[in-house]
């Protein structure tokens, strides 16, 4: 009997994943409408939290600046991730192989150490600034401003679309496009009418996620949009807390369910869009290796394109922060030369936790990414080749905890932790971070597998199942297999996703639970910006060694 | 070499240890020894402070020596993480800090008036000023002036304001050459930022003109005293208003640009409030602490991080004493009592923000 094993896969998944998703949201939801917090015998139900944000101007000033953000990130983003996915995966550029672990930076290095090096880089005062106004006598830029914002979220989001796009595109036969090319096509033709309308549900999905992450942007807006005052949900929540002097989780949980409302359809559309999914399966029981595509004259052309990008995105800020590690001082007036200082460096050896938040950092991202895709591709396979309505309650579920902002999502966890019993031994070992952290990503790590996943042609798996093998058996031998790229695509994405991660961990750190990212908010906060700086650049230095022995590997398994 | 050198650090440890077990503290209770007995038996304590890690190392390291067996724990968080946290593990009685130590007064206030902390006597009160304690409860722990913090290379000296009037002044003969050049707290988004601007309205009485004339050149409010004093040091702003003279300290002995200036009409002294838990699973280890960081050891250590301390035996730069020496009798503690809660009342709050805005338009 193989249906019974598969339907018992099917559900276990499902019910794992509805618990530990449902787990924090409805204590989030349930809270929203209580006047206190859930634990406090006084508290009782009320509209109060909802009538209270909703007539605050702040809230809808904020609700504003945060779709105005969202739409410039995604009008950004969307297509210089997918023009960026299609010159590195299918045309001739020089330089791929190192231009590759170069274009991810913006997805690994937390954004409060981006945002930071834009301050000491390209600020009032910064180095540039202070270059340019001796050359043009201004700065013919304000990094303060909303459109700054906007235009510096779209441009770190770039590799986003980038990953999903390249991983799509590497799973897509080329005969198409050179069939375009024999006709007469330019290069640029080929990308937007054959190359990319293929891979258009990996760029569907991955524009909505822009456009989540743009919700809970948090770490860009707190560093510089803190000085003119542009103020953004997540960053709202904390003109909240001091509105009433105490911090109030129920105001909290509204902002957060408002969140979740706006974003729901957009995942019931992304829904409707991919039930078109078949249309775009490409990998056939065939297929062979083909020739780059040649830009001819475009090749340089598209290769300064890339380099301009890397460095308004990269170089730009690395290079603040980078250099701030290695002064005691700097802006207007101060030689730099007479500043220079390792001490930062000495310092961060004198602190056990730091040392421990960075093995910790190192462990998350590359046991715990491990595990996590692993967990992301049992869910993909329970769902895969199922035809029921409970594939769509997945695919919403999954999509949840990325509407919520990483702080709040860490905070529920907290409560879980805290209030489930046998989870609460848990509570300050490294399991919470890795749950936590596996199921903010969700959505993301399962996009990624689920977008391999389509690309696999169901004649194979059908040729399986004629020869006579179970459902799980084609999904060990046949279907497993042919994703194996993309997994492992998946899990240096997680990998980089985990060990960048500031604000989920925040209200889960603790002795033995200290992870780089939490460790830079809570000494932000604090003022130590030398260890900050130091602390970022080792991060920066100890994944970037890591990423290129990563793509390494990865690029010689594939070929 | 090194074993001789260990074997002496063995002995020397034996001493230590042994010593300790038998010796109560000068001037405490006979019976002390018991409760550091027990601590030993807990063998850890828990902290949640908003005290960064790297200040309060020194302290930390200290007390592990003089007890040995007893390790601490300690986590720092922001003070509005830390209350969330405390309630949510306070309320699920799972464990939770041992020792609260926070800057956020008026939270440790309410902290303690909504039971939540454990009431205990420390043998050290009669060395702690008045205003310092609460309820045999709360607990202040330093005694840090609130300053103004400028840029030495970019202020002229005759620019440089010595106190709340002067710096009125300066901002109204002089609006275009400190236009964005000035930064504070923000109230609207920090709890620091309002407590500080709320106790300026008590002291000085022309403050809204102050804030005012604050909001026509265009200050820039943030949310962290780091990002401030960073901003100051690099020139992007020039002076900083009302910055713990505890972070301005220390980086100025790093960096020898930044200058401090104590407002010689008044200067608002906050300190950090600590309190035992109500629920901690280590109370005798958390009586420990508490009363080690309240000794006179405890609070040298804390002077020598520049934290301030808040006792009058003690000679450093950060110290009341130091304090004195420079304003006299200008020092305007915030004294630890009920009277914080008001500035958590919510009616208060928004009255006040309402009229913040149209003063941050320099209406």
């Amino acid at each position: 009997m193989p249906i019974v094993p598969i339907v018992a896969y099917r559900f276990l998944v499902l019910g794992l994943t509805t618990l530990a998703v449902a787990m924090p949201l409805s204590l989030v939801v349930y809270q929203s409408f209580l006047t206190a917090p859930f634990f406090d015998p006084s508290a009782h139900t009320s509209f109060a939290a909802y009538s209270f944000v909703f007539q605050d101007d702040d809230f809808w000033q904020a609700f504003w600046t945060t779709l105005t953000i969202c739409t410039g990130m995604v009008t950004i983003a969307v297509p210089l991730g997918a023009l960026l996915a299609f010159l590195m995966v299918r045309t001739d550029v020089p330089g791929k192989r190192y231009l590759e672990p170069l274009l991810l930076i913006p997805i690994f290095v937390s954004a409060v150490v981006i945002a930071f090096g834009y301050v000491v880089a390209v600020g009032p005062v910064g180095i540039f600034s202070t270059l340019a106004k001796d050359l043009l006598g201004f700065v013919p830029w304000n990094l303060y401003s909303l459109f700054s914002l906007i235009v510096i979220a779209g441009l770190t989001h770039v590799p986003h679309v980038y990953l999903y796009s390249a991983a799509a595109l590497r799973g897509l036969s080329t005969d198409l496009e050179e069939a375009a090319r024999v006709s007469g096509a330019t290069p640029f033709q080929v990308a937007v009418n054959v190359s990319l309308p293929m891979i258009l549900p990996a760029i569907l999905f991955a524009g909505v996620l822009v456009f989540f992450l743009g919700f809970e942007l948090f770490g860009l807006p707190l560093v510089l949009g803190d000085p003119q005052d542009v103020l953004v949900l997540s960053t709202y929540l904390y003109k909240l807390t001091n509105k009433l002097g105490v911090p109030s989780y129920q105001l909290m949980a509204v902002v957060v369910v408002v969140i979740i409302a706006v974003t729901a359809p957009l995942v019931f559309t992304q829904r409707l869009l991919l039930r078109q999914a078949q249309r775009y399966v490409s990998v056939r029981g065939k297929g062979m290796k083909s020739k780059p595509l040649p830009l001819h004259s475009w090749r340089w052309f598209a290769f300064a394109a890339i380099i301009l990008w890397l460095i308004v995105t990269v170089a730009a800020p690395l290079f603040g922060i980078t250099l701030r590690s290695f002064v005691v001082t700097w802006g207007e007036g101060v030689k730099l030369l007479d500043v220079l200082t390792l001490d930062h460096y000495r310092e961060l050896l004198e602190y056990p936790n730091v040392i421990r938040g960075i093995v910790n950092t190192f462990g998350i991202g590359v046991i715990g990414g491990a595990i996590a895709v692993a967990c992301y591709t049992a869910i993909a396979l329970a769902v895969h080749r199922w035809n029921s309505g409970w594939t769509r309650l997945v695919d919403y579920i999954v999509m949840v905890p990325r509407a919520m902002p990483g702080l709040i999502a860490g905070l529920a966890l907290l409560w879980v932790f805290l209030f489930v019993p046998f989870l609460s031994p848990l509570r300050s070992t490294m399991v919470s971070i890795w749950l936590a952290y596996t199921i903010v990503w969700l959505a993301y790590g399962m996009r990624l597998v689920s977008g391999t996943l389509l690309q696999v042609g169901p004649e194979l798996e059908e040729a399986a199942r004629v020869s006579g093998a179970s459902d799980l058996r084609v999904k060990r031998d046949v279907t497993l297999p042919l994703i194996k790229y993309g997994m492992l695509a998946s899990w240096l994405l997680i990998f980089l996703i985990f060990v960048r991660e500031y604000s989920t961990g925040i209200y889960l750190l603790g002795p033995g639970t200290e992870v780089i990212g939490s460790l830079l908010v809570s000494l932000w906060g604090t003022g130590a910006i030398d260890l900050v700086s130091a602390l970022s650049v080792v991060n920066v230095v100890m994944i970037g060694a890591g990423l290129a022995v990563a793509i390494r590997l990865g690029v010689r398994l594939h070929g | 070499m090194r074993h001789i050198l260990s074997a002496t650090i063995f002995a020397a440890s034996l001493a230590v240890s042994a010593g300790v077990q038998a010796q109560v503290p000068a001037g405490y209770p006979a019976d002390y020894g018991k409760i550091v007995d027990a601590a030993k038996k807990e063998g850890k304590v828990v902290i949640y402070s908003t005290t960064d890690a790297v200040s309060a190392n020194p302290l930390v390291k200290d007390f592990e020596t003089l007890y040995p067996g007893v390790k601490v724990e300690y986590s720092d968080l922001n003070s509005t993480e830390l209350y969330n946290r405390f309630i949510a593990e306070s309320a699920s009685n799972n464990g939770t800090g041992d020792v609260i130590w926070s800057s956020a007064m008026d939270l440790q206030v309410k902290l303690v008036a909504d039971g939540l902390a454990l009431t205990y006597p420390s043998p050290e009160i009669k060395a702690l000023p008045k205003w310092a304690v609460w309820k045999d409860s709360a607990y202040g722990t330093t005694y840090e002036p609130i300053a103004f913090v400028y840029n030495k290379r970019l202020v002229p000296e005759a620019d440089v304001p010595k106190d709340h009037a002067a710096l009125l002044k300066l901002l109204e003969t002089k609006p275009d050459a400190y236009k964005g050049k000035i930064t504070a707290y923000d109230p609207e988004r920090s709890g620091v930022g309002y407590l500080f601007f709320n106790e300026d309205i008590k002291n000085f009485p022309p403050s809204w003109d102050l804030f005012k004339a604050m909001g026509k050149v265009q200050t820039k409010f943030y949310t962290s005293a780091g990002a401030m004093m960073e901003r100051v040091t690099s020139g992007e702003h020039t002076i900083a208003y009302g910055i713990f003279g505890s972070y301005g300290l220390a980086r100025s002995k790093k960096d020898p640009n930044l200058g401090i200036v104590l407002p010689s009409d008044f200067t608002m002294v906050t300190s950090r409030v600590a309190f035992i838990s109500k629920n901690a699973k280590n109370p005798n280890a958390a009586k420990l602490f508490l009363d080690y960081m309240l000794s006179k050891r405890g609070q040298e250590v804390v002077a020598k991080a520049d934290l301030y301390t808040l006792r009058d035996d003690i000679d450093s730069d950060a110290s009341i004493k130091a304090v004195t020496k420079l304003i006299g009798d200008k020092a305007r503690p915030v004294p630890i009592d009920e009277t914080l809660l008001e500035t958590l009342d919510q009616t208060k709050r928004l009255a006040f923000l309402s009229k913040w805005q149209k003063a941050k338009k320099g209406e």
